[in-house]
Parts: structure tokens; sequence; C-alpha cells
């Protein structure tokens, strides 16, 4: 989720109204936003909703608490629409065919200020550029942008892959010139985001006619023209990725941002030599957002309200978007910024939010229904009670672990244990093949503890099983360990007899081999026919692997298969 | 000192009850009250409680009879036994009478040198040993006596000649080579304290003889012996000895009341496999493949197998269609190519979540489903994070649900598991949900807390599964109120190893 930070003056100007305290709390769960820190000017802002990145700079934010108290729907002019393309004034991106395997699209709109553009108007669109490349550009992989000093620069620009040998400019913070190749092994950025590209044969490259290095994204500008600074009127935005809509997107939001802090924007016209979505030619910034229409009843439904289409496509407005009604049918236009109605039910939550969730009324659901706990959970209960008669004290624990814990102590081969490949820290590298790694865990944590120790849990384990869909079994498991200079196979032999005998259901005992038991002590349980379980005194050896210096009894049975077999 | 005759043992009223309290001795209460050996243990009870105190203290010497000892008394002493031999069969070699009485030559030697000595035996030329009388000198006497005095003979009672002769007989210690071992005890005699004095008077002035019943026995209930008796009393205030007794663990407690809420709130309880795949976990969810919270760091990929077999079928093809295009829901799709090896991909459960999309095509309309489903993180363990964790989740399926009873639901479970007085609903964002809420409520102890998200299921996901009526889906955070019920402040306890610590764990 991203979080931004805001200058609370610049935020009120793009508000239109000076909002603090537990009001502007309140106001901006419009927003699905949440005020995480307050330092003097400074709003720390968090914002939940990832479909949303025009929220993601003050001017976008400012908007849309703008509407939301009441603010006009703001006009852009500068956008192109189908059928309604606006003058370019000769300003051309040409798209190479060289580049159409390594990173398709590009695109690019100007900008101009009467003003020079002001320290925190520089600080916001770094911000959103940051905001806009790593959380909905997914680090760079999909989107990147750069902003540029027009003055430097002579249209038409060139998009395309650069020989990453033969091609030298001096990137960001560097006075000497590079190949590109260099860049990604020295530059901080390189090493960063070369990862990308690397592969490719040739690099992303953008020139203007002269010839003049904008940059080579997604990694890094060039120092000329690509360090904009305080003061600086005239620049160019280019925005280049892989998936065209997240592009127009992401320079809808960009050119609506400046326009809102005062620029003028002039559109670009980008040449491919191949189709994009939005055809050969594209002048950006582009509306290609498509409308959704909504039935007035299906809002209904869903929020319980009896809105009429006028109410609920006023409520849809407040959220930014125009709206037109016919019948019973609203269609929604999305504001130029966003693209995130995917369906009806987007809409619908618009007008939830528009009309204010305080005014909904809570109702209790009315259909009767029968609740139940799982079998399993029954079962597990029953079980549960006749191990704490038995003097049990049941314990919980975690599902992950280590390779020592779970197979090195253990005395066993892993080939069973579910393994994580991508673990965080190889104490949490393996799912638990088996209660029993943690019962004596426990134990050897426990000798200050007064005996005798006699410990359960019921939970899940895993275990590698190649007959299943999922290749891993999940088992619902009993595991049982006592622990006392008295216990032994007969000991535990007796309370499985009394457990068994509680559950309703017979056993017999059946002498096997097992390196976690004593050889000649330990036994596989089988009910019904199958094998449900293995007990026995636990190998000295294992106990002395866990640093145990009392004698441990310990049993562990599938209740999976108890269950079944009682149910018959 | 306060005195309270109910600690007193019956052994200790007996003594208290039956001596003046001047002077009495372990060997006086052994032989007038029978206690045997006891005698010892009663005076350091009655001592501790500072009834008694020692009164003054000799040093005893008892020769004790040896094994060797009882030997000489029924065979005879070597001397004796080398007497009769000679007396029998007259004059001997020393090496013939050893062999004759299968002693050692050594023995035979020693006892030959005293019985000359003592002018009995002596040497003729054929160098055998030849009587001149076969009457036993005086110290030979004096041994037999000492033998027949019994097992335990006290110094004081032996005469000076006596004495003499026992101290060349026994020893302190090696004591098997000798007929007697020397054992030096201490006599100690104890008169009552005045506490003693008190108490023996309040036994005296309530009746107590000590000859009240202690523990009531099977064998007094069956003859009826019990009958007539007084029941000594005992100290109520005695404390107990600890029992370490068979128990649940609190936080399973907890859950389980969590259930119990849910199923008396017309909720079925559903569960599944710890292992996912990124179809149920994500992917039926109506998250794109790249969404940012499905990257590698988000994730536990297993090592092997990678993949599942196959996945359910309609449901597959259904939910890629739905991804690229939107299928027949309505929704235009986030329109890229689905990747069907990927879905495949075996992953540690994430998110409860992914029961309630595997229960959607099962589910019955009107159906409530709920599931407390352990959920792995990409997270570093610490207070507030942990690996592995609870999640409580579920849905609600009829042709009448809507926000306003999600609300509804929502209020319900403040009350019944918060305990709030006060609820506040904001808008929220879930990848699988429009509209979406979050719902805050004011704790009565831990003030306004996120309680839980919800919202209703967007089509995208419940259409696949053949489901047209809205689902409400919704999860609550409760592991801050099972710290709080338990008394705890770190995550990582509610899975605590150590015995003792959750031996000794209350819930509130």
């Amino acid at each position: 989720m991203p979080k931004i930070e805001v200058s609370a003056n610049a935020l009120y100007k793009y508000m239109g109204k000076k909002v603090t305290g537990q009001e502007f709390i309140d106001l901006i769960q419009c927003a699905k936003a949440e005020l995480d820190e307050e330092d003097g000017d400074v709003l720390k802002i968090e914002l939940n909703d990832t479909n949303r990145p025009d929220l993601w700079s003050t001017a976008g934010f400012g908007r849309l608490l703008k509407l939301y108290l009441g603010g006009k729907i703001p006009e852009y002019p500068f956008f192109s629409r189908k059928g309604d393309i606006k003058d370019n004034g000769g300003r051309e991106v040409h798209v190479d065919p060289s580049i159409k395997d390594i990173r398709p699209y590009e695109v690019c709109f100007m900008v101009k200020g009467k003003e020079g553009i002001s320290d925190e108007g520089l600080k916001d669109i770094i911000q959103t550029q940051e905001k806009l490349c790593w959380n909905y550009g997914r680090k760079r992989k999909s989107i990147a942008m750069g902003v540029f000093r027009s003055d430097m620069l002579k249209f038409p620009l060139k998009y395309y892959a650069a020989d990453p040998d033969n091609t030298k400019f001096a990137p960001l913070g560097f006075e000497e010139k590079m190949t590109l190749r260099q860049i990604l092994e020295k530059h901080p950025k390189g090493i960063e985001f070369g990862h990308i590209i690397k592969d490719f044969p040739g690099y992303p490259y953008i020139t203007d006619c002269e010839g003049n290095t904008l940059s080579m994204p997604p990694v890094i500008n060039s120092n000329e023209s690509g360090a904009v600074e305080v003061g600086d009127k005239n620049l160019v935005v280019e925005i280049t990725g892989t998936d065209m809509p997240s592009l127009v997107l992401s320079a809808s939001i960009v050119a609506c941002d400046l326009y809102d802090s005062g620029f003028e924007v002039l559109p670009v016209k980008v040449v491919y030599p191949y189709d994009t979505p939005f055809g050969r030619e594209v002048t950006i910034p582009y509306y290609f957002q498509e409308p959704v229409t909504v039935d007035v009843a299906y809002v209904n439904k869903l929020l319980g309200e009896k809105f009429t289409a006028e109410e609920a496509a006023q409520y849809c407005q407040k959220m930014g978007s125009r709206t037109k009604v016919d019948g019973d049918i609203i269609t929604v236009y999305p504001p130029e910024y966003r693209n995130d109605f995917l369906h009806s039910v987007d809409a619908i939550e618009d007008i939830m939010i528009g009309r204010n969730l305080k005014n909904f009324i809570p109702e209790m659901p009315s259909d009767f229904t029968k609740g139940k706990i799982s079998d399993e959970s029954q079962f597990g209960r029953q079980i549960k009670n006749i191990m704490v008669g038995l003097g049990y004290q049941e314990m919980t624990y975690c599902y992950l672990g280590s390779a020592k814990d779970f197979i090195q102590k253990m005395n066993i081969t892993p080939e069973n244990v579910v393994q994580i490949a991508n673990p965080m820290s190889e104490n949490f590298e393996f799912v638990r093949p088996s209660v029993l790694p943690c019962l004596l865990n426990s134990e050897s944590i426990s000798s200050n503890a007064v005996y005798p120790h006699n410990i359960f849990e019921i939970g899940k384990i895993a275990l590698i099983n190649p007959e299943e869909n999922y290749g891993v079994s999940t088992i619902n498991s009993l595991g049982f360990l006592s622990a006392d200079k008295d216990t032994t196979f007969n000991s535990l032999n007796s309370q499985i007899t009394a457990l068994f005998y509680y559950i309703g259901a017979d056993y017999t005992l059946k002498e096997i081999e097992d390196p976690r038991f004593i050889t000649g002590r330990c036994a596989e349980v089988i009910s019904g026919g199958k094998e449900v379980g293995i007990m026995g005194e636990v190998n000295p050896v294992v106990l002395e692997n866990w640093g145990i210096q009392v004698p441990c009894a310990a049993c562990e049975l599938n209740l999976d298969i108890i269950l079944a077999d009682t149910r018959k | 000192m306060d005195i309270d005759i109910k600690n007193l043992h019956p052994l200790e009223i007996k003594v208290l009850l039956n001596y003046k309290g001047d002077e009495i001795t372990a060997e006086q209460i052994d032989a007038q009250l029978g206690f045997g050996s006891q005698s010892n243990q009663i005076f350091s009870w009655l001592s501790g409680k500072g009834l008694i105190k020692e009164k003054s203290r000799t040093l005893r010497t008892i020769y004790e009879l040896t094994e060797l000892g009882s030997e000489y008394k029924t065979k005879g002493t070597p001397r004796e036994r080398i007497l009769r031999l000679l007396q029998a069969k007259g004059a001997m070699r020393l090496n013939e009478i050893a062999t004759a009485l299968q002693m050692e030559n050594k023995d035979v030697g020693t006892a030959f040198g005293q019985l000359s000595k003592e002018g009995i035996l002596s040497m003729d030329a054929e160098k055998k040993a030849e009587a001149k009388s076969f009457d036993p000198s005086g110290t030979m006497k004096t041994i037999r006596a000492l033998l027949e005095k019994g097992k335990q003979i006290v110094e004081a009672d032996l005469l000076e000649a006596e004495k003499k002769v026992m101290a060349t007989i026994s020893k302190k210690r090696g004591a098997a080579g000798a007929p007697f071992k020397i054992i030096e005890r201490e006599d100690v005699v104890y008169e009552f304290t005045p506490e003693g004095l008190e108490a023996k008077k309040m036994l005296q002035d309530k009746g107590v003889t000590g000859d009240e019943i202690g523990v009531l026995t099977p064998d007094m209930l069956k003859k009826g012996d019990w009958k007539g008796k007084i029941f000594r009393s005992y100290n109520v205030n005695t404390p107990p000895a600890r029992l370490i007794i068979g128990r649940h663990n609190p936080y399973t407690v907890f859950l389980d009341s969590i259930k119990d809420k849910l199923v008396s709130l017309g909720f079925e309880e559903y569960d599944g496999p710890l292992v996912e795949t990124e179809f149920w976990n994500c992917d039926a969810l109506f998250m794109p493949q790249f969404h940012a919270a499905r990257d590698i760091h988000d994730v536990y990929h297993i090592k092997s197998p990678t993949m599942a077999k196959e996945i359910e079928e309609p449901y597959l093809d259904r939910v890629a269609e739905v991804h690229k295009n939107g299928w027949t829901t309505g929704s235009r799709g986030w329109g890229y190519e689905f990747d069907h090896n990927f879905t495949k991909r075996l992953i540690l459960r994430s998110q409860g979540t992914a029961l309630s999309a595997k229960q959607l095509h099962k589910a019955n309309i009107p159906g409530k489903y709920f599931g407390i489903a352990r959920c792995f993180r990409y997270d570093k363990v610490d207070a507030t994070h942990l690996s592995d964790f609870y999640q409580t989740e579920g849905i609600v399926l009829g042709k009448d649900v809507n926000m306003k009873t999600l609300l509804g639901l929502l209020k319900m479970f403040a009350v019944e598991f918060a305990g709030a007085t006060e609820v506040m609903y904001v808008p929220g964002y879930f990848p699988f949900t429009e509209p979406s809420v979050e719902i805050h409520v004011k704790h009565p102890v831990l003030g306004w807390i996120e309680l839980g998200g919800a919202g209703i299921f967007r089509p995208e996901v419940t259409k696949p599964m053949d489901v047209d009526v809205p689902v409400l889906a919704w999860g609550i955070g409760i592991d801050r109120m099972a710290l709080m019920s338990l008394g705890l402040n770190d995550l990582r306890e509610l899975f605590s190893p150590d015995i003792e610590n959750v031996r000794l764990r209350r819930s509130k």
C-alpha cells in the first residue's frame, strides 16, 4: 500500500478549503486513506486502494477531497479522444521497430508554465513518479517515467533499441560518458534496475532529433536534460513500459496533476510502426476509458437502498465521474485520471462512498441457516477432552520450523518433508511433518517445570504424497508426549487403550523399527485394518539431540483416518 | 509462640499426656508406650515445635554380638573347640588340629598361644599339643559368660573384670573379625518447655487422647471401628501440595469460543489444506497474476513438487477467461494472458479467503460459512508478526443480502466478539470485494481498533463458481482480543512451547 507525504498547505490549496483534525480524518475516508502521521506541515498519508494511482499525489488526493466536499468536476480540455484528436503542435515521438520486443510502448507530453516549477511542485512530481513506477508499474518493470527540461530538446524524439556497447551518454549524477552496458554495471540505478533490460540485444533509448540523449528507460535519465530544477518552466514527461493502457493512464494522471498546479499541457503525438491498443498514432494525453453502465435496480440490490437513478448518479459524480441517466440505466464516464471501473460494481462502490457509509443503517440478515462446526473440529474436541482427562496439557505450536528441529534432531530422512523454496530464514524453512518435534522442543526447554510432563496437540501436519493432486497431504494429527522418570512403553499404551476405548474404536500394535524410537519398544498403531499412527519410547539418540534428560514416550495418530473409520 | 494442638501427631499427644515432663528419654517411651524406633522421630517433631528441649546428654557404650560372636556362642570359641578336640582325641599336632576343626593354621596358632600362656596346653616332644587340664581358664569362662549375655551388652552393666576381657574381644571398626562390636551411643534426656506444658494442659482440657481417628480407612468403615470414636481435627490451613492437571490450551479455548459463537449465529465451519495453489489462493479471487501481493517476497513457494497436477474444471477455464476479458460476469477483466502454469504453482496458503473461494461452488443458498485458517506470511517474526497464524473469515450467500445486511452482520460481530459499544464503518479496499468496508470498533479495554474488513464478493469471483446471488465476505482480526483475554502482549506467546508458561496461563 502506497504511503505519500504531502504538504498540508499545498493540499488545502488543491482542496480549496482547510480541513483539520477529526474532520480531516473522517473526510479522507472517501479516498480509503488514513492519516499515519502529522509533522508540522507534513502529512503522511496511507492509501489503501491499489487501483487508484491518481490519489498518490498531492494534486490527485486534493482533487478527490475537493470533489467530495462539493467541488465541481474539473475540465481537462487537452485530452484527445477517439474522433477528437487535439493539435500536437508538430511535437512527435517516433518509435522504432527495433524496440517492439523489448519495451514496446512509449507515451509523451509537454507542459509549459507561466512560472517555473516550485520546490513543492518538483517534490510532488518526483513522489508521483516514484509511486507510479514502484507500486503501479511493478518497480519500473511495466512503467518507468522520466521528466526532462524541454528547452534542451528538439522534437521529434526517437525511441529505439540502442547498441549497449557503442552508445554512450553521461547518466544523471555523472559527468563522464559511459556505454549503456557500463551504466548497468556501475551506476547505482543501473545496478538496481538493470536486470529489467540486461538480457536484451538492444537497450531502450530515447534521443531528440539531434541525437541528444533523454534517457535509457527504465534505468536512468541523462545528466543534461534529465536534471530538472526548481524554476524550470517547460517540461517533457515521457513514460515507457509494457502495457499501453497503464502508460496512457499514468500520463493522464501526471498531466491532470500538472494542469491543476497551473501548467498548460501540450499534446505530443507518438507514432508507432506497429499496432497498439489505441492505434499506430496516439496523441497524448489520450482518454481511452470506456463508460460502464449500471442499472439502478442492481445498485439498490447490492446497497440495500431505494435510490432513484438520479440520486445514484449524483453520488457517483461526487467521486469525480460524469454520468448520464436514461430511465433506470446510469452510464458512468470514468474521470480522465481513473481506469478502475472493471465492472458496474466498481461504480456501485463509488455510489456508496458518495452517499457516505454513515448514512447506511445496518440491518440483520434475515435468512435462516443452520450452524455447525466441522466433523474434524467436533472429533478434535472429543479427543481433546479425553486427553485432558488423561492428565495432558494441550499445547499450540507454529507449523514452520528448521531442518535442524524437524529432521536432524528427529533422526529422520527428509524426503517426505515439505520444504519452502523461498524461506525468509532457515528457522522457518519447513512445514512440520509431525507434531512430535514440536512436543520434544517443548520438553527440551521445560526441564525446570515440575514433572510429570504430559503434553499434546491436535493440529495439522503436511507430508509429501505423490498420489495427491497437490503432491502434498495435509493431515489432522494428534501428537502426545509423556516425560517422567517412570514413563515407559506400557504406561503410554495404557493411555492409548483408554483413548481408543472412549473414541469407540479398536486398535492393535505391530512392532516396527523407526529411528525416532527405541527398537523393540516402538509399534505401529493399527485401527480398522489401517495404519493410523506410531507409538513408543523415544530413542535416547533423539533425546540427546534435543538435550532431554528424562525418558519420554510419545504417540502420533492420524485423526482423519480414525474419524472416517468411526463414522462408517 | 502460638500453640495449635491440631498440628500435633497422635504420638506426640501421647508423649505429652503420659509424662510429667521433667525427664523423658527415648528408652523410656519405647518401653512404656511401645513406639519402637519412632521415638527419636517424635522427639524431633516435638522439639521442632518448641514443646520439648534437651536437658542432658550422656555418652554410652554398647557391645553388640557380631556374626562371629554368634558363631562362637553356638560352636564355641577356638580355645573351647581345641580343648574339646584334645579331650576327645588326645594330643595332636597343630596342623592336624586345624584340619580336624577346619580352622586356619594361624587361628589355631593364636589359640594355642593363649592356652599355653594360661598354662592349659603345652607342646610335647613330638610337637604335639597336649593338655594339662581340660578345665577352661578364668578368661575363657568370662568370655563364655559375655557371649551368653545377649545381643547387646551395656558397658555400665559389666564388672571391672568383664570390662577388661571385653576390651580384648571387641572392636569399633573392622569388627567382623571380633565377636563384639563397640557401639557408642548418646543418651539424650528431654524435658517439656513451658509451651509443652501448656500444650499438655490444652490437650487435657479438650479431652484429646491421641487415640482419635486420623485417616479414615476402608477397613474401619467395613468393621464399623469408627463408631463412638472421635476424629482428629486437621489444620485446615495447611498448604496443600501442587497438582499438575490435564488442561486445554487457553488460546484454543479462545478460538473454540469464537467458533461456537459463529455456529450460534448460523455459520457452518469449513477447512482446507495448508498447501494451496495460486489458483485458489489468488486467481479465483480475481487477483491478477501480476498483483504486487503475489510477488516472490510475499508468498512461500513449495520447493518440490512445485505444481499441482491439475486445477478443477470448469473453474480454471472460467477464471482464466475472467482475468482475460471478464467472461460472462459483466466485467472487462484485467486484459492479460492468463498463465496456466503459474496458476498451478503450489504455495503455503497466505489468506483464509482461499477457503471461501473453494467453498463457493459447494455452498448452499442461503448459506453462511466460516473458517479459522492457519495462514503463512512472508514476515519477519516479532511481537506483532508471525510466519504462521490464524485468520478468521467467512461468507454469507443469499438472494437478499446486501451492504446494509453486511453492516448489520459486522455490528453483531462487534458486539459478540469485541464487546464493542460503538462501531464505525469506513470504505476499504480488497482485491476480491466491491464494495468493500472496514469496521472499526470501540473495545472496552483496547479502545478503537480495526476489527476487520468485509465486502461483497466481486461477480468475477462468484460467477465462475456458479453462484449468482450476492456473497458477503468478511474477515475479522481476533488476535489482539486473544492476547488481551490471555493477559499477553506478544503474538509469539500464543504459540509458546514453554510447558510451565502454558500451564500457569489463565484466560480472563
